[in-house]
């Protein structure tokens, strides 16, 4: 190539033509910009007329040079004009408005209590919880008898109960299933039990006569307060986050002892205290136990043999807490501007 | 239960503030479930300056002072406290103050002279019992300042919660209890009168098992006057009113011990006699609230020798409480039966801080020590003069004795997950005045009888427990994984299904367990209908809600109802939930089946510009229930047909010979008796008919390599024809169809009258070769032979 400087300004002419090819977004204006470099009233074409203010000898060089880069300025065009008629239609597949809104088939999705009962199970089943259900309407003796609650006691006040007789009524808890899974498997076992359950209370923002609660049962030899205290603590990190913290206050169940309840920090103020925890920096989220000897007993266990613990959550308020809902009375209201929004694919994330 | 923290300091000695106690007693085990901050209990009451004193000229023992209380002029005050000097620095209480106890200032002349307010004692504004002298403030300020939350410690109320099993814990001695165990401080009892047996007295109790223990001590030349300061707000604190000394006496010590009291007015008990027993049949009384009460042998009363004088553990009667004029005591502290007071409280509906306590079974050995605590009370308010000898009854002294219950050291910590040694866990037992003693292997604890709540091994591991700190307890992150996860297939079934119901774009709902009886007739079920017949709920809590559904469909319904209200204009929902069938199961428990429900209501699809808008439609419902069907690989098994007894435009959907699901138009008197509109088309699978889930994973098979060959198929029959028997003999005949679809289905018009046609396309394909057409056109022949033999059809050509 020639050392020379651009003597004829043709490097320079390229370049705009480039440009101008590569800024064309159709067809039409690509075609005004090929006419303006090498139509017949072009700018080649003018440069070419030019030849006559030089001198013979360079005529020839001149003029390879300036066919050089119409071949030069035509292959960009081609190049471009390729790539604009791919994306092109020859058809119009948009009606003329591609900003037209896309068909759309009706989209699903699960009720918020059972989004939450699913992430909450694959928790468990992924520590090694096998699943077990009972009946909702449920003897006396398993509601409360065999867990311990003496008739006539007033630990008994603690739930209000509907009744169907003397003897039958709608379980107050899913505790039940306890001694039903325990009269029928051997220990090791180990088992979550989601259902509803009811209470003979008139509703209010906060409670419901109808409820989702999951209960958990793990029973073998050597099972300890501390082994309690490390799967709970397991689960609400799982299921809360991993800087969630966990403490155990001491309670009282009849069907457990020692008993606790289980409070998590606070997901929203991170413990210094706000409304949700009621300025404490906690927030109660399950109760929980070493299961007493006499559930044992009921049940068939040697209570030498074996300890075990149980916990117990309620799925309603998890998600009112999950989701900041106001009334625990929506997640029965089935209206599906409520459901929608919880449809959000977040599974798995964390919330603030 | 509220517990206020002044009265909480008469017994142990408490440095923290309000925050740092009530989130130590949580964590304690004794929930504090909010704290109230109380001002101290006066108004009106200002800074003022002695400026002069000077003696009363009427009453020696009384002073004429000059008070700077911040006004034009200083006030004139008289005061009988000897403790008052010029230059001191009081608390006025200027015209128009209210102080402790309700007492209202009024300018007023005493021996002669005019007072225009009142120095103040700490008595007197209830800030503590010290009525010796005035109070001397250090305060800098001006005269005239308002003392109000300014003087003494502001009064913090903590609402308890408190568990069944504790019902040591309804009262302040009992909180300071534990409060003593948490910090490690010495408990203060309170002052008692020396009370003993021996009264004599006509005490008689009918039976020893409804009430165990009583005792009945007296008090003689009684003054009923109102109560001092410090009790009235101590009592007001917590939430009781005062009323007069010696009830408000009975009502401290029972804040205080626990123990419920009753003071009757002695002079009033016929022949001067305590019996108790049950109430004969139609036996009456006025309680203290004034109401008359129908009394029944199933109720233990107090009586005289007349008639009852209080439902016992539950309330008084208005014929012998303390008034006024009354001049002698009697005051019972007992214990009774606690199923006898629950009963009575249920029938009656009468819940009094009495019957809550003797229902959790107080303190048994307390009696004695409660009524001496009264009665000191009212010694020291000079309200009476108490006997030293008390009647008493006991009927089974053994129930005094403390019990002792043994620990094994080893089963505590595989209880606990610690490692602690017998005299560690004794230390921890002995805080909570649990004597303890350990022996190697065993701690033996001797209980006392204000802790009727712990009866063996597993109630001491949660007190050392509890003590230990279940905070110090199970740090090792490492959770034991031995036992792997067992999920049964009917679980996972359920749950694969409910994904696939929500990709076919239903909402899920979750409804009502309960529904309205009245929902039956709705329904139009009759009465060989099981569904008709709903178990009952014996108490509940509204009609409409007083069954247990035998079908998600009425509460559906009651989906599509709000919904619509709330302008949704695509509805369609499902709900995988149980329903109560009563019917034969053991025990007398009613069936409960797993059933889906689901809704099409309102339109079908979106509004939309490209295509026009549709209504749900049956074969909305018929598409969903086909595919869920295939989707469990039980299309082809299932027999759609229609009730022999059905009734409008609903179809059963049969495996082997059970009804797996029913499906169609609810009917339109139906959708009014809802209040919604119509149509609104249905479908209700039984998962419970289901064969079992878990039929191992799908195994994979080979796709044929080869290509399909399509053919159109227009297919004309009678109009009594229908396409599934045109469809089955098509099945029935071909040999390589790999699928067949109808894609036009017309009735009547051109085709001429009775008649219609079907237009299917098959594609044949082998997974040998390449089928060519000859063998495909003998397929197609055979099977247009077989439809025009079978069904007279004919082939139409367009
Ligand atoms: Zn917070």
């Amino acid at each position: 190539m020639s050392e020379r400087p651009d003597r004829f300004g043709v490097d320079e002419i390229a370049e705009r033509a480039e440009k101008a090819f590569a800024e064309a977004a159709d067809l039409e204006v690509l075609e005004e910009a090929r006419v303006r470099f090498i139509g017949r009233k072009g700018e080649i074409t003018t440069l070419l007329r030019s030849i006559g203010s030089l001198p013979d000898e360079e005529r020839p060089a001149f003029g390879d040079l300036v066919n050089d880069l119409r071949e030069r300025i035509l292959g960009l065009y081609e190049r471009r004009k390729g790539a604009l008629s791919d994306g092109a239609a020859e058809e119009d597949y948009f009606s003329g408005d591609p900003t037209l809104p896309g068909r759309r088939a009706l989209s699903g999705g699960r009720h918020v209590l059972h989004q939450v009962l699913r992430d909450i199970k694959r928790i468990f089943f992924g520590m090694g919880y096998s699943l077990a259900e009972g009946p909702d309407v449920e003897l006396d003796y398993y509601n409360f008898e065999a867990l311990n609650f003496p008739a006539d006691h007033p630990s008994r006040d603690t739930q209000d109960t509907f009744y169907i007789n003397r003897d039958i009524l709608l379980r107050t808890q899913t505790s039940p299933v306890q001694v039903r899974y325990m009269e029928k498997h051997k220990p090791p076992l180990r088992i979550i039990v989601p259902g509803r359950v009811y209470r003979n209370e008139a509703p209010d923002p906060s409670h419901a006569s109808e409820f989702l609660q999951m209960e958990g049962l793990y029973v073998d030899r050597n099972v300890s307060l501390a082994d309690l205290r490390n799967d709970v603590t397991y689960f609400v990190r799982a299921f809360f986050g991993s800087d969630a913290k966990v403490r155990f206050r001491p309670h009282f169940f009849p069907f457990t002892e020692p008993s606790a309840e289980a409070d998590m920090s606070c997901f929203a103020c991170r413990g210094s205290g706000c409304p949700i925890c009621g300025k404490t920096g906690w927030i109660e989220i399950m109760g929980a136990g070493m299961v007493h000897p006499h559930v044992f007993r009921n049940a068939g266990y040697d209570p030498d043999a074996y300890t075990g613990f149980a916990f117990g959550l309620g799925l309603d308020r998890i998600a009112m807490l999950k989701y900041g809902i106001d009334d625990i009375r929506r997640l029965l209201s089935n209206d599906l501007r409520f459901l929608r929004q919880f449809w959000a694919e977040t599974a798995g994330e964390v919330f603030e | 239960m509220k517990i206020s923290l002044t009265w909480l300091k008469r017994y142990v000695p408490i440095e923290e503030d309000a925050a740092t106690l009530a989130r130590d007693l949580t964590m304690f085990g004794v929930n504090v479930e909010g704290i109230e901050s109380l001002a101290p209990p006066f108004t009106g009451v200002v800074l003022g300056r002695v400026l002069e004193v000077k003696k009363h000229p009427g009453a020696d023992r009384l002073s004429l002072c000059t008070v700077d209380a911040g006004g034009a002029r200083p006030l004139g005050i008289v005061c009988g406290a000897p403790n008052v000097a010029a230059g001191m620095r009081v608390a006025v209480a200027v015209e128009g103050a209210v102080l402790a106890g309700g007492l209202r200032i009024k300018k007023s002349k005493i021996r002669g002279v005019v007072s225009e307010g009142m120095i103040c004692s700490e008595s007197e504004l209830g800030l503590s019992e010290n009525h010796s002298g005035i109070m001397s403030l250090d305060f800098d300020g001006k005269p005239g300042v308002s003392l109000e939350g300014k003087l003494g410690q502001s009064e913090y109320v903590f609402d308890l919660e408190v568990t069944p099993n504790r019902p040591d814990l309804l009262c302040h001695f009992g909180i300071a209890r534990e409060i003593a165990a948490l910090y490690r401080r010495k408990l203060v009892l309170p002052d008692r009168f020396e009370l003993g047996a021996g009264g004599d007295f006509n005490l008689r109790i009918e039976s020893g098992a409804d009430c165990p223990r009583y005792t009945a001590a007296f008090v003689d030349d009684v003054i009923v006057a109102p109560s001092p300061a410090w009790m009235q707000n101590l009592l007001k604190s917590v939430g009781l009113g005062a009323i007069n000394n010696i009830v408000d006496a009975t009502n401290f010590v029972l804040m205080e011990l626990g123990q419920p009291l009753h003071a009757f007015d002695r002079d009033t008990l016929a022949k001067d006699t305590i019996v108790v027993r049950r109430a004969k049949k139609g036996e009456k009384i006025v309680t203290l609230d004034g109401v008359e009460r129908e009394l029944d042998p199933g109720m233990l009363v107090i009586a005289d020798d007349a008639r009852p004088i209080a439902v016992a553990g539950v309330m008084g009667g208005r014929d012998t409480e303390v008034k006024a004029e009354t001049k002698r005591l009697v005051i019972e502290s007992a214990m009774f039966d606690p199923r006898l007071v629950r009963d009575a409280r249920q029938r009656l509906k009468l819940e009094t801080e009495a019957s809550y306590r003797f229902e959790r079974e107080a303190d048994s050995g307390i009696m004695m020590d409660a009524a001496a605590r009264a009665c000191r009370l009212i010694q020291e308010m000079g309200a009476g003069t108490p006997s030293p000898a008390c009647a008493e009854s006991i009927h089974d002294p053994r129930s005094l004795e403390r019990r002792t219950v043994s620990l094994r050291v080893s089963h505590a910590n595989r209880v606990m997950g610690t490692e602690l040694a017998g005299d560690d866990i004794a230390a921890l037992l002995d805080r909570l005045e649990l004597p303890s003693r350990s022996y190697g292997e065993t701690v033996h604890v001797s209980i006392p009888t204000f802790r009727r709540d712990i009866l063996e091994e597993i109630d001491l591991v949660e007190e050392a427990a509890r003590v230990y700190g279940y905070e110090n307890i199970g740090r090792d992150e490492s959770a034991r994984c031995s036992i792997f996860s067992e999920v049964p297939a009917e679980d996972l079934r359920k749950s694969s299904l409910v994904d696939f119901l929500v990709s076919r774009g239903f909402a899920e709902v979750v409804t009502s367990s309960f529904m309205d009886p009245a929902d039956a007739g709705r329904m139009g079920w009759d009465g060989r209908d099981e569904r008709a017949g709903p178990l009952r709920v014996a108490n509940p809590l509204t009609e409409a809600q007083s069954a247990l559904r035998t079908s998600l469909i009425p509460g559906l319904l009651g989906v599509v109802r709000r919904n619509t209200r709330a302008e949704q204009e695509e509805i369609r929902i499902f709900e995988l939930g149980k329903v109560f069938l009563p019917g034969p199961e053991r025990a007398g428990l009613p069936r409960e089946e797993l059933h889906i429900g689901a809704l099409f209501a309102r339109h079908a699809t979106p509004l939309e510009w490209m295509a026009p808008r549709r209504q749900s439609d049956f074969f909305d419902m018929k598409g969903e229930l086909e595919a869920l069907l295939d989707r469990l690989g039980l299309l082809e098994e299932v027999k759609m047909m229609k009730p022999h007894d059905g009734k409008g435009q609903i179809f059963q959907w049969l495996l082997g010979g059970a009804v797996l699901a029913e499906g169609g138009l609810i009917a339109k008197g139906v959708s009014e008796g809802f209040d919604v509109d119509s149509p609104i088309f249905y479908f209700d699978l039984r998962l419970d008919e289901l064969p079992p889930a878990g039929g191992g994973w799908p195994r994979f098979e080979a796709m044929s390599q080869y290509p399909a060959v399509k053919r159109d198929l227009c297919i004309v029959v009678a109009d009594r024809v229908r396409y599934a028997e045109v469809r089955n003999i098509i099945m029935q005949q071909a040999q390589y169809l790999d699928s067949i679809r109808v894609f036009d289905y017309y009735r009547g018009g051109h085709l001429g009258e009775g008649k219609r046609s079907y237009t299917f396309r098959l594609s044949f394909r082998s997974s040998e070769n390449t089928l060519d057409s000859i063998a495909v056109d003998r397929e197609v022949h055979r099977i247009v032979g077989a439809l025009q033999r079978e069904l007279g059809a004919a082939l139409r050509t367009e």
